[in-house]
C-alpha cells in the first residue's frame, strides 16, 4: 500500500461520506477516521499487529510537515487512548446518582479500573480503562444514550 | 441444571452479588450461586437499597459466563424464570413489569440486578470482545415485613398474597431449575419460548403509560416487548424501540 491508495480511500470517503474506514490486507491494518470537525486523523488499534500505524497525507489545506504527516490538530488526540462504548445502552459515570464519579478529568486511572457503567436491558455492565494513564475528557454526559463504538473517555498514558 | 453447581449458603451477608462478584473475579465456576436469608446493604439499581430483613426473602446470586449472541435477552429470560418458579413451588399467580421485575397486581414481589465484569478480548472468529462474567442477583419478597415506608407502599410478598406459609425450599429449588433452563435456551439459540413465556406474563406491563428521556422527555404506553427484548411503546409519533435508560411508569 502507498500514497496513491491512501489518496484514493480518502477521495472514497469523501465521495460518499463516509465516517469511518477500516482495512487489514497484507499484514498493515488502516484505519481512517473522519472528525466532527471534518477532518481525517488516522489511529492505530491498540491490539493492532506491531506495525506503526501507516502515515496519512494531509488533506490539501493543512500545513502537515514533512516526516510528520498527520494534522497538527489531530496530534494531541493520536497520543490518546480512547476508551468507547463496546454496546448501545445508556451511561453512567457513577454508580448512584449521588456517588462520586469513576472517574474524572485530571484522575490516573489503572488499567483495568472501573470507568463508568453502560446499561442495556437493565444489565449493568462495567467499562475499564485498557492502559494506566491520566483521564483527559469524559465526552459523555451521565444518564445519556451511547452507541456502539462512542467515544466516552481520553486518556493520556503515562509510564508508570 | 449447571453442572458442578456450587452453592454457597449464609444466614447474612451484606450483599449477595458483591460476593458473588468477588467469587466471579477469582474465577468461580459458571452457576456458582451465593444464597443467603438476609442482607445488611443489599442493593438495587442505581445503588437503590433492597431492603432485605433477616427471614422476609430470598436472596440469591448467580454467575454467568453468557455467551454474546444470549446477552440481550439474559434479563427477560431471568425475569419469566423467577416469575415461573414462585408460580411453580406457590401457586402464586405473578406478572412481568419490563424487563424483569415481578409483580403481583400493582406490588413488587421480586427483583433482579444484573452486573456484568468488564469485556475482555474475544477469543471468536469476529474477534468481538465479550463478558467475562455476569452476576445475576434476584431477591424475592417471601412474606410480609418491616420494609422502610416507602419500600412497604409498592412492594407485597408470596405469603402475603397467598396469607398462608410456603416452602422456601421449594421455591429455591425451582428457581434454580428455571433460571438453568431459560439459560440453556438462550445459550443454545431458541429464545422463542422465553419470548412466548415473558408475552404471557406482561400484564403488568401492557397498557401502562411510561415515560423516557430521548434528548428530551417523551411519552407513550407500553405495547409489549420485541424479539430483542426491547421495550415497545406507542407513542403519538409511532411505535418507538427502548432498550435502556430511566422508564417512569405512570
Amino acid at each position: 500500500m502507498d500514497f496513491d491508495d491512501i489518496k484514493q480511500i480518502l477521495e472514497m470517503m469523501r465521495e460518499h461520506e463516509l465516517a469511518e474506514f477500516e482495512l487489514e490486507r497484507d499484514n498493515v491494518k488502516l484505519r481512517l477516521k473522519k472528525h466532527s470537525s471534518g477532518h481525517w486523523v488516522s489511529t492505530v488499534p491498540p491490539q493492532g499487529p506491531p506495525h506503526p500505524g501507516v502515515a496519512i497525507p494531509a488533506p490539501p489545506t493543512a500545513a502537515g510537515a514533512a516526516g510528520n504527516p498527520v494534522l497538527t490538530a489531530a496530534e494531541d488526540e493520536l497520543e490518546l487512548a480512547m476508551v468507547k462504548s463496546p454496546i448501545v445502552g445508556t451511561f453512567y459515570r457513577a454508580s448512584e446518582p449521588a456517588a462520586k464519579p469513576y472517574a474524572e478529568v485530571g484522575d490516573l486511572v489503572k488499567k483495568g479500573q472501573v470507568m463508568c457503567i453502560i446499561e442495556a436491558m437493565k444489565l449493568m455492565n462495567e467499562i475499564n480503562a485498557e492502559i494506566d494513564g491520566e483521564v483527559i475528557k469524559v465526552y459523555v454526559e451521565n444518564g445519556q444514550p451511547v452507541q456502539y463504538g462512542e467515544r466516552l473517555f481520553a486518556i493520556k498514558p503515562v509510564n508508570v | 441444571m449447571f453442572s458442578h453447581q456450587q452453592f454457597l449458603w449464609y444466614s447474612t451477608v451484606p450483599s449477595t452479588n458483591d460476593l458473588a462478584g468477588a467469587l466471579a473475579e477469582r474465577g468461580a465456576r459458571e452457576g456458582c450461586a451465593v444464597i443467603a436469608e438476609a442482607q445488611s446493604a443489599g442493593r438495587g439499581r442505581h445503588g437503590r437499597v433492597w431492603s432485605s430483613p433477616p427471614g422476609a426473602g430470598l436472596y440469591i446470586s448467580t454467575i454467568l459466563r453468557p455467551p454474546t449472541h444470549a446477552l440481550s435477552l439474559l434479563t427477560i429470560a431471568a425475569g419469566v424464570a423467577v416469575a415461573d418458579a414462585i408460580q411453580r413451588a406457590t401457586g402464586l399467580d405473578c406478572q412481568l413489569k419490563w424487563p424483569n421485575d415481578v409483580y403481583a397486581g400493582e406490588r413488587k414481589l421480586a427483583g433482579l440486578l444484573a452486573e456484568a465484569g468488564s469485556m475482555e478480548e474475544g477469543d471468536d472468529a469476529d474477534d468481538s470482545p465479550r463478558l467475562r462474567y455476569v452476576v445475576l442477583g434476584i431477591g424475592i419478597n417471601v412474606m410480609p415485613a418491616a420494609h422502610p415506608a416507602d419500600v412497604a407502599a409498592r412492594a407485597t410478598s408470596i405469603e402475603g398474597e397467598l396469607g398462608r406459609g410456603i416452602d422456601r425450599g421449594l421455591l429455591l429449588t425451582e428457581l434454580l431449575v428455571s433460571l438453568s433452563a431459560r439459560y440453556e435456551e438462550l445459550r443454545g439459540g431458541h429464545p422463542q419460548d422465553v419470548l412466548s413465556a415473558w408475552r404471557a406474563r406482561s400484564a403488568s406491563t401492557l397498557g401502562r403509560a411510561v415515560e423516557w428521556d430521548a434528548g428530551g422527555p417523551r411519552r407513550g404506553v407500553a405495547d409489549g416487548i420485541g424479539d430483542d427484548g426491547a421495550l415497545l411503546i406507542r407513542t403519538e409519533e409511532g411505535l418507538e424501540r427502548v432498550i435502556s435508560g430511566e422508564i417512569r411508569w405512570t
